[in-house]
């Protein structure tokens, strides 16, 4: 019961992955993405890959899509209304007043998901502890109902002012709209976030109802198509707070995906973390347009509970991956004051670096990487063979105007891409307190293991690990999602032992929310129930997310002393200071995990045979600082006590690997590189 | 004394000779050097105790070198980071020099004077050493709730006595160790101590996160190149600015402004400044001022300063995170004894009013000649609101303030957004929701004005209506400046809503209060605040007309607003 199909939907490629118990057998592949209809490109990978019988075995589907996160790039979805408390409806527009340019004197934030002809005030109102201020005025949806149906409305979000504290108005404010004859998908604040500040929550909740019925839709498609071929198992999506969830939650919550994207790369970070013993690691996830880091503890990707999506915020749980624009497509230009800078502008798939021969003419960090020999001879798997000209040129186009060879310039530009991760590696570990010596760094992506040894070089890091399928690495940490849910609620409580039965009630509440959301179907399984809880010092707003692993089914069993030493110490950890004053709870956190049947813990990793036409390059060694002998070797022929200067290729990626690099293996199919000085 | 002018200069020049150093070394510098500072920002943020800091942002964290010369700030409170390079001079002055500083010492430093602000913005101020070198200082400036000055918020001081405690520049730490002394009287002369308890922690342990990344970055160089890189970043980013300055033709241009009173006596006090072009500098000419005020309304030079380092680096700076050298072009001259340059001990509470202005004014005066490069006026302040009192079932006392959202004004580039005010333009303020569950008030609304906005070709952006309901008993300290001087239009756009704020007492009578002191507001009682919008840009008949319809329909603008401002339009 655990063969299992993993489809991530990428911006370029859509990837493939499957693992049959029965061989234990992996096979990968890649499409190109079909954006108009993403599910094609899905079908045709699955089909040319599985025959029917095959299909017919698997058990899951676990399905990465970005269909939501397009939604709202390109502003096509639902016509959505929204009903508001009276005196609040241009929130949304105001929001918190901050730019997001802070030196752009003539910056616009983006138009708001809900035009202001379609953002109704309700005569209602709460106070911030949930009590009832002035009654919903019924009479006022009516009339609203009616405006929403006469406008064509599809979709209405309804988000009162304190609705995080008290649910009735939204509740009776649904029914109204329903008894009066509206058909369309309905959001309701406080069933999307249980937590406060309203710009936040009500954002959220248009962003689910904006994108409600795309994504439905296409998860209803998708599901009827494999079943049509013949795919008898459970259909699964990844949240973008970690783990997946049903297709049929997914279309209830769709908000839940929108960030999902890099969070497959996380969770196969985390799998794989928990099988080396649970070893702390931060991520490079290096792609064509961005790179993408996460800090892995205890096994786990970190959890944020508030994000940002082209420009607007999304108050729910997102695994915590940042990004900069720095990938192998940035282009290298040169800035005002004259220094040479690599991305956020990127060639894309078109026209690519310039050594593509795609019509490309400025320098990308894959032209850099190239003309310094680190991709080997070039020969992609593809079969296309780079041009060494193209990119000098497109080298020399810049590095020219300050006096620069290409050699120099193709050094630099990767020099300041690699830095620039460095920099953001190292804002992600130190706000956690965490000292990124003490990491391991994972590498993967098209270009993460390319990159790997500069970054870890500038963060001091000792050992990279350059995981199986590393150009695919996104896709196997699918497989490994497990399902997922999570609930909470804002209610701000001096932490006492009395505030602990209140923080259990809400627990009880929030649980019985989750259970009631979907029937969890897989009953072999186990449920695991998770706690946590937002606490600060009083006075303070930032909270530390403190796990409660002592409790019984749900309910917390410690007191509040043990408790607030628990937080002392993690916040001493954290920011390196210690407080004594009032603790107080912000938030209560439920989540609800069941585990999938576990993969067989040896994976027989299939590394496709690579033809090399010569053994050597004269590549530049960034440790040596000139130019040395680096062997061209595949990957499938790497064994432990082999040692850098090294280009190891494999279909999907190529991993650079200067001489001060000693390789192993470890049995997992991970390449372990050390830094012999250590 | 008072007759001579005094020349500025906003950036300081090389202290060595050109070296040679790689561009690709002076990038990555540069960038970790930002990276630096905004980790010092995050540690603040993630530990501070009062929303002013930790959700408005109203403070500034950089990074000097030895030189007090800006390396890199993070991204927080524009006004405030041009002054940092003052607060630390004086506050290594306070203990008497260099030769009296060790590793691990820690400085607190508020002079008015010192550092262009009230006395509530303090500064933490930590050098740095390398091998026992004096390297560089880390610097945050943050804003107390409350310093123990006669309110927490004043309008109405006639000196720096009456603002708040001075800390002329003592050790706060001493190689490490927490002064004790000196804490407790910080802690004594506040009306909110468990909040400045939290905010000085919190400032600590910013001001050390910077000077952490940075030995990080030193010792990765080596001290040699990191000078030598320093100067190239420098020079660097002299150049964008200087770039920009060149293709602006020699020439002086003048613009005035005003302030509503001085807080004390009737009156308004307009002002003219000149911005003068010269080659490829800028000279900011603040010495036609009106004398020094008998209200707070002055501004200590270090502001001033910084009204012209963030008005021009905003402006010709690429959009790109500043550093010393983007303030070596320009230059400012103010006269002693003047509204933009007081002699201490004239009360200054008020100093960022008159700042804000004169960066819009500059604006106005280039855009007399490039309306092109400039937006038309912002509502023009940021309309803050202090508020305090005791709480009815604990007896604690809170205190809570912040600043609010104007129209910004249009520009060739387009209509105009609605955010806070350009020298705050990384600060937020906080979201109904979280103020309910703090304060005991009820906000009624929070809607943007009808036809607030100015009128032209590119409309202003519209401005905002609060409305506060006390559920108890308080306080509140008003600031809304240009409730006079309506946000103007620039290139035949024309004029927005200016600001206003009333108290309404008792359900009906509305007073007018746009800069008041210690406003007592019974429960049930209700503040409006009126925050403005922005000015128009080009001529209103250039108008494209599908615009100004979607407007109406968008309830933006009412159908007389459009019969008026554009009678072409047909509805």
């Amino acid at each position: 019961m655990s063969s299992r199909i993993g489809v991530d939907i990428g911006g370029t490629f859509t990837d493939f992955i499957v693992y049959d118990e029965n061989d234990n057998k992996v096979i990968i592949d890649k499409i190109p993405t079909t954006p108009a209809d993403p599910e094609k490109a899905v079908i045709e990978v699955v089909k040319r890959n599985l025959n029917k019988e095959q299909l017919s075995n698997i058990d899951f589907f676990l399905h990465g899509t970005t269909v939501g996160l397009n939604a709202l790039l390109e502003r096509k979805g639902s016509k959505v209304g929204l009903l508001c408390t009276k005196g609040f409806r241009d929130i949304i527009e105001i929001r918190r007043g901050d730019r997001d340019e802070m030196y752009n004197l003539f910056w616009q934030p983006p138009p708001p998901l809900v035009p202001r002809y379609l953002r109704l005030e309700i005569e209602e109102r709460l106070f911030a502890n949930g009590k009832v201020h002035t009654n919903l005025n019924i009479n006022d949806v009516k009339e609203s109902c009616k405006h929403f149906i006469d406008e064509g409305v599809n979709s209405v979000a309804i988000a009162f002012m304190n609705a995080y504290s008290n649910k009735e108005h939204e509740l009776l404010a649904k029914k109204t709209l329903i008894e009066n004859g509206f058909k369309g998908e309905i959001s309701l604040s406080s069933l999307v976030s249980g937590e406060y500040r309203e710009y936040e929550r009500t954002t959220t909740t248009i962003i689910d109802a904006f994108v409600k019925a795309r994504m439905s839709n296409y998860l209803d498609t998708l599901k009827n198509s494999l079943n049509d071929i013949g795919f008898k198992g459970s259909f699964l999506l990844t949240r973008s707070g970690s783990g997946s969830m049903t297709f049929d939650e997914a279309s209830e919550r769709p908000f839940e995906t929108i960030m999902s994207g890099p969070v497959a790369g996380a969770e196969g970070a985390g799998e794989l973390s928990r099988k080396l013993k649970n070893t702390n690691m931060v991520t490079a996830d290096v792609g064509g347009t961005s790179f993408d880091t996460c800090l892995i503890l205890d096994g786990r990707p970190q959890i944020q509970f508030e994000g940002k999506i082209v420009g607007l915020p999304l108050q729910s749980p997102w695994v915590d991956v940042r990004s900069i624009g720095a990938g192998g497509g940035s282009i290298a230009y040169l800035d005002d004051g004259g220094l040479l800078r690599s991305g956020p502008q990127s060639a894309g798939a078109v026209p690519g670096p310039a050594c593509y021969e795609r019509g490309g003419k400025q320098p990308t960090t894959t032209d850099a990487a190239f003309y310094l020999g680190m991709l080997g001879e070039g020969k992609l798997a593809s079969g296309l063979q780079l041009n060494k000209k193209l990119a000098e040129d497109a080298l020399n186009s810049v590095g020219s105007k300050i006096n620069l060879s290409a050699f120099d310039t193709a050094k630099g530009i990767l020099k300041i891409s690699s830095a620039n991760m460095a920099d953001a590696i190292r804002e992600i570990t130190i706000e956690q307190g965490i000292d990124p010596r003490e990491l391991k760094l994972l590498a993967f992506g098209g270009a993460g293991p390319l990159m790997s040894n500069l970054i870890a070089e500038e963060l001091e890091i000792k050992e990279i690990i350059i995981p199986p399928y590393s150009g695919n690495f996104s896709a196997w940490g699918l497989l490994g999602a497990d399902l997922l849910q999570m609930n909470a609620k804002t209610k701000i409580l001096r932490l006492s032992d009395d505030a602990l039965t209140e923080c259990n009630t809400i627990l009880e509440n929030l649980f019985k929310e989750l259970e009631e959301r979907q029937k969890i179907d897989f009953t072999a399984n186990e449920k695991i129930k998770e706690v946590a809880l937002d606490m600060r010092w009083m006075g303070q707003e930032h909270t530390i997310t403190l796990k409660i692993d002592d409790h019984s089914d749900g309910k917390i069993n410690l007191d509040s002393e043990t408790l607030k030493q628990n937080f002392m110490k993690e916040y001493e950890k954290t920011f390196g200071s210690k407080l004594d004053t009032v603790v107080e709870v912000v938030s209560t956190r439920a989540s609800i995990r069941v585990n999938l049947p576990r993969k067989s813990e040896s994976g027989k990793i299939e590394e496709d045979n690579i033809e090399i036409s010569s053994s050597t390059i004269s590549c530049f060694s960034f440790n040596a600082d000139k130019n040395l002998e680096f062997k061209i070797i595949p990957r499938n022929e790497i064994k432990s006590g082999m040692s850098g200067p090294m280009i190891i290729l494999e279909s999907t990626a190529v991993t650079y690997v200067d001489e001060n690099y000693n390789i192993n293996t470890d049995g997992l199919g991970n390449l372990i590189l050390n830094n012999k000085e250590n | 004394m008072s007759s001579e002018l005094h020349h500025y200069k906003c950036g300081v020049d090389r202290k060595s000779n050109k070296a040679e150093v790689d561009p690709i070394t002076t990038q990555i510098v540069r960038n970790s050097l930002n990276s630096a500072a905004e980790q010092m920002k995050r540690a603040l943020c993630r530990t501070a105790m009062s929303p002013v800091i930790y959700d408005v942002l109203d403070f500034a964290g950089a990074i000097y070198d030895n030189h007090m010369r800006l390396l890199a700030q993070a991204p927080s409170l524009p006004l405030f980071m041009g002054t940092l390079n003052f607060c630390i001079e004086e506050a290594v002055k306070g203990v008497g020099g260099e030769s009296k500083l060790n590793e691990g010492d820690i400085i607190i430093y508020n002079s008015p004077y010192g550092t262009g602000s009230h006395p509530q913005d303090a500064a933490l101020v930590m050098p740095v050493f390398f091998d026992g070198e004096l390297i560089a200082y880390t610097a945050i400036k943050a804003h107390w709730l409350d310093i123990a000055g006669k309110e927490p918020y004043s309008t109405d001081t006639v000196d720096v006595f009456q603002e708040g405690t001075v800390y002329p520049g003592v050790k706060l730490y001493n190689k490490g160790e927490l002064v004790e002394d000196i804490y407790k009287m910080c802690i004594a002369n506040t009306r909110v101590p468990n909040s400045v308890a939290g905010d000085i922690n919190a400032q600590a342990i910013g001001v050390r996160a910077g000077e952490r990344a940075l030995k990080k970055i030193v010792a990765k160089y080596g001290l040699k190149k990191f000078r030598d890189t320093t100067e190239a970043i420098f020079d660097a980013g002299e150049m964008i600015v200087r770039n920009y300055l060149k293709k602006i033709p020699n020439g002086e241009y003048v613009g005035s402004g005003q302030m509503d009173s001085n807080g004390v006596e009737e009156g308004t006090v307009p002002f003219d400044l000149k911005v003068i072009i010269e080659d490829e500098k800028v000279i900011l000419d603040m010495s036609n001022a009106p004398p020094q005020q008998n209200g707070p309304i002055n501004c200590p030079l270090p502001s001033t300063v910084s009204t012209a380092r963030v008005s021009m680096s905003m402006l010709a700076g690429s959009n790109e995170p500043p550093n010393e050298g983007f303030f070596r072009p320009i230059e400012v001259i103010t006269k002693p004894g003047t509204l933009f340059h007081p002699i201490s001990p004239a009360p200054c509470f008020l100093y960022g009013w008159p700042a804000l202005q004169a960066i819009e004014v500059f604006y106005r005066a280039l855009g007399t000649k490039f309306p092109e490069n400039v937006p038309a006026s912002s509502g023009g302040c940021i309309n803050g609101i202090v508020w305090w009192g005791i709480r009815e079932e604990t007896g604690e006392p809170w205190a809570d303030g912040a600043p609010h959202p104007v129209g910004q004004g249009a520009s060739h580039f387009g209509d105009g957004a609605t955010c806070l005010h350009h020298a705050e333009s990384a600060t937020r303020f906080a979201p109904a929701e979280v103020w309910e569950n703090r304060n005991p008030w009820l906000i009624n609304k929070v809607e943007l004005i009808q036809d607030s906005c100015g009128a032209g070709k590119n409309r202003g952006g519209l401005g905002v209506n609060f409305e506060f309901e006390m559920l108890e008993d308080s306080f509140a300290t008003t600031v809304c400046e240009r409730s006079k001087l309506p946000p103007w239009g620039l290139n035949g756009g024309l004029e927005a809503l200016p600001n206003n704020c009333f108290l309404m007492e008792d359900g009906k009578t509305n007073r007018e209060v746009p800069k008041a002191t210690r406003v007592p507001i019974k429960k049930g009682n209700k503040i409006l605040l009126q925050c403005g919008g922005g000015g128009g840009y080009g001529d209103p008949k250039e108008r494209d007309h599908s615009k100004i319809i979607d407007d109406v329909k968008q309830g933006y603008l009412s159908k007389e607003y459009v019969n008026k401002y554009y009678p072409d339009v047909k509805l």
